[in-house]
């Protein structure tokens, strides 16, 4: 348009005119399949756009670190929640046995107060890692294909790291990671 | 944005395009066992931690494995061996290639879920249904 505008944003030629009319609707532009690319990447914030190999660059390093951030969360969080586990419940309850005989069943219950501390953290943390994850998912979701590997290789590289020493005590009831 | 009946999806990459019946029926078989996957990638990573703790060298540790909270590191005095270390690195560094591929495979589904086609998201849901039921049972398998 102007010459202003020619010399601030040499980038988005073809992109001043809409986004200047339009005032930033632009979600007809959502790619809906993988690509390589770091021009006008838009990464969850309206201000956050990436244009240059550099940006991309850091924003790969940053979501790297944000996902392996995420999956050290999860742990923290399972770490802190077998710590402060207060009460412990035994019930036990006759169950018929083979043979006709009469066995003694222990059921182990353990609670967490719901006042406590250690349950208010660990709500705070869940609202915090509720938003990561969700953060996580749109970055995906931006369909480029380095934000994605970041995301993936950060995960797995959490996992390695955090879970190492999870990975040591084990219970056996928890199969949903 | 909305759910809708159609034969014609471009799914995750440039060369997925479905146009016919037959396409988005084998689209839907794709979509639906890469979720039965997904489940059993979900059971296996746990089913290669159990091997791993089984095949310990010494059973009276084990026990103190499970007991312990997070104060020692597994390498302090648990496992002097260097070559069982190795192992347990080798055995951990797999379960960290299986933990990416299942986030890989997570954020797939979702994205083949957000085409807002029907059929898709139907089969996305059949497999993982599928794939619930064929693997669940393997968890509590010896």
């Amino acid at each position: 348009m102007d010459s202003s505008h020619h010399t601030g944003m040499s980038h988005m030629d073809h992109n001043t005119t809409v986004s200047h009319a339009h005032g930033g609707h632009d979600s007809m532009m959502m790619p809906m399949t993988f690509y390589f690319g770091f021009k006008n990447v838009e990464l969850l914030f309206s201000g956050l756009v990436i244009n240059t190999a550099g940006e991309m660059a850091g924003a790969f390093v940053a979501v790297f670190l944000l996902a392996m951030f995420y999956e050290g969360l999860k742990i923290a969080r399972e770490s802190l929640l077998r710590k402060s586990q207060v009460s412990i419940r035994y019930n036990s309850m006759p169950v018929p046995g083979p043979n006709g005989t009469i066995l003694m069943e222990t059921h182990k219950t353990v609670g967490q107060q719901m006042l406590s501390f250690p349950h208010l953290l660990q709500t705070v943390l869940h609202i915090i890692q509720v938003v990561i994850s969700y953060f996580l998912m749109l970055i995906f979701m931006t369909y480029n294909g380095y934000l994605c590997i970041a995301v993936a290789a950060g995960a797995g590289t959490g996992y390695f790291l955090f879970s190492w020493k999870k990975a040591v005590v084990v219970d056996i009831t928890e199969h949903c990671h | 944005m909305h759910f809708i009946f159609s034969d014609e999806v471009v799914l995750l990459f440039n060369f997925w395009n479905v146009h016919s019946p037959t396409g988005m029926a084998l689209s839907v078989l794709v979509v639906l066992l890469m979720a039965v996957l997904y489940e059993g990638i979900k059971v296996g990573k746990v089913k290669l931690l159990y091997q791993a703790l089984a095949s310990l060298p010494t059973p009276t540790h084990q026990q103190q494995f499970i007991e312990e909270t997070d104060g020692e590191s597994i390498g302090s005095d648990l496992l002097p061996d260097s070559r069982t270390r190795l192992r347990w690195f080798l055995c951990h560094f797999g379960q960290s290639l299986i933990h990416v591929a299942q986030v890989v495979i997570g954020y797939f589904m979702m994205l083949a879920v957000m085409s807002y086609n029907t059929w898709i998201f139907l089969g996305v849901v059949l497999g993982s249904a599928v794939g619930y039921y064929l693997a669940y049972p393997l968890l509590s398998m010896a």
